[in-house]
């Protein structure tokens, strides 16, 4: 079976793998500058959980940069015959928190070419996204357009943490980089901290498992301002990668958004259809880390209320603690082809699809 | 076959709401669009609630950007409970035409307003 693996994380042990790619005033800032802990670390404004373990696995432990991709071969590209894995990045995504824009910009561009000259060439089954900055969408715009043609580049990623929903006309210049590139928009569960001060509804909660559980929260919002702002009307091609947030919370939300649309779809006239429509033609979800009831079935019968076997996309989020193994997913057998690899390729279009005809 | 019952007098319908009458066990709602005289069902066929008591009024045309052209004025009425937008000629529901209110044809004879149930 052809296997994409849509949340890929490329590790780095220290942030100074970055230096290379910076010059001028924010490479000495990055390297003289204040930062959220000793030299390595990449700069960020933290939230305000900690996880009492550390996020990664224990049993991934690199000492040299080199080692994270021999660790990541090992244990998991060919372990579990993953035949595409997107790259997440891990920190960079976090530059979102930042203040100061310009630097965040700065920094994620420095992230993107040090992962296409030093991630991209090491794997024929690498596939990169590039990071940017929501907090300035022109520049994070002019960052798409710089890298977005690159041939292995397959989509642009922020984190789920922002300061306003993602919907809201001000992103807009990025969806038209995104569209003007052919790329997918890509949300990963991060950035709660620093600038994006509502990760959580009612206030800040208290601890790291029960905040995890709950952070989804904040996809809800994203989700019903792309559909309510009418990005997908503007942008009818634009597909939107909800990552790592959950999923059986989407036909709940969907069924809320069509319930009131149909009361006051005259607050929105530039919609034409239903919500969960152009959740259906737009929107996909990765499955890490997926809910476990007790009973399967009733995961199943509200994953078929979401299309799921048509919306989701597997993701194992390697190398962290909440890692999903592929051979374990439970998702209705009858779905493994299209969840597990076929329907990433209808949202990556630039992996060839002889590889996946070929691999059957 | 439909039977011909007095609704209302032509000057009993406002401009801007339904005068409800009742036939028998049917409520129903008289609304005056333009010139025309038009019946529609007083029952949702979303949930049952009085439609014709709800406010009549026009809405937000489909657009293809961010902006709000308000028309239809006084062709439609929106469910008193839920806000559904109906059509009052038709009694098609704006969001999802195959909903239907119920419709009966209306004749007009001077100024009684007679409805065909």
């Amino acid at each position: 079976m052809f296997i994409v693996d849509c949340d890929c994380h490329n590790y780095w042990c220290s942030a100074t793998v970055l230096e290379p790619y910076m010059d001028g005033f924010f490479k000495d800032m990055f390297v003289r500058g204040e930062k959220t802990g000793p030299r390595g670390a990449f700069p960020h404004g933290h939230r305000p959980w900690f996880h009492p373990e550390g996020f990664s696995r224990h049993d991934v432990n690199p000492v040299e940069e080199d080692d994270n991709y021999a660790i990541m071969k090992e244990k998991h590209l060919d372990k579990y015959n993953i035949d595409v894995a997107i790259l997440t990045g891990d920190e960079p995504i976090e530059a979102s928190t930042l203040a100061n824009a310009h630097y965040a910009n700065a920094l994620c561009r420095a992230y993107n070419d040090y992962m296409i000259d030093y991630w991209l060439p090491k794997d024929s089954r690498f596939w990169g996204s590039i990071i940017v900055a929501p907090q300035d969408p022109k520049l994070a715009a002019e960052e798409i357009r710089r890298i977005g043609s690159h041939p292995r580049i397959v989509q642009v990623l922020v984190s789920h943490g922002a300061q306003r929903p993602y919907g809201d006309p001000f992103y807009h210049p990025i969806y038209e980089a995104c569209a003007e590139m052919g790329l997918p928009f890509a949300m990963h569960l991060g950035g709660q901290g620093g600038v994006n001060s509502t990760p959580i509804g009612a206030g800040p909660s208290t601890f790291f498992w029960e905040t995890h559980a709950i952070l989804p929260q904040s996809a809800m919002t994203h989700m019903a301002s792309l559909i309510a702002q009418g990005v997908f009307e503007k942008w009818p091609s634009l597909k939107v990668v909800i990552i790592e947030c959950g999923v059986a919370w989407v036909p709940s939300v969907l069924w809320r958004l069509d319930a009131n649309y149909k009361a006051l779809r005259k607050e929105t006239p530039w919609l034409k259809r239903l919500p969960s429509e152009y959740f259906k033609t737009n929107i996909r979800m990765s499955t890490q880390p997926l809910e476990q009831p007790e009973n399967v079935q009733h995961l199943w019968a509200t994953l078929e209320a979401m299309d799921g076997e048509n919306t989701l996309l597997f993701a194992s989020d390697y190398p962290h603690w909440d890692y999903d193994d592929v051979t374990k997913l439970h998702i209705p057998p009858a779905w493994r082809e299209k969840v597990l690899g076929l329907n990433a390729l209808d949202v990556y279009r630039r992996i060839p699809r002889p590889a996946a005809i070929a691999a059957e | 076959m439909a039977s011909k019952q007095f609704a209302c007098k032509a000057s009993e319908v406002p401009a801007d709401a339904a005068k409800i009458i009742k036939l028998g066990n049917l409520s129903l709602g008289i609304f005056r669009v333009g010139d025309g005289y038009h019946a529609l069902l007083n029952v949702c066929p979303h949930k049952g609630a009085a439609l014709c008591q709800g406010p009549v009024c026009g809405t937000t045309k489909q657009t293809d950007k961010a902006e709000f052209v308000y028309e239809r004025a006084g062709e439609l009425v929106r469910c008193a409970w839920h806000g559904w937008e109906f059509d009052i000629r038709t009694g098609e529901f704006l969001v999802d035409p195959r909903v239907k209110a119920r419709t009966f044809p209306v004749s007009v004879e001077s100024e009684d307003i007679f409805v065909h149930v």
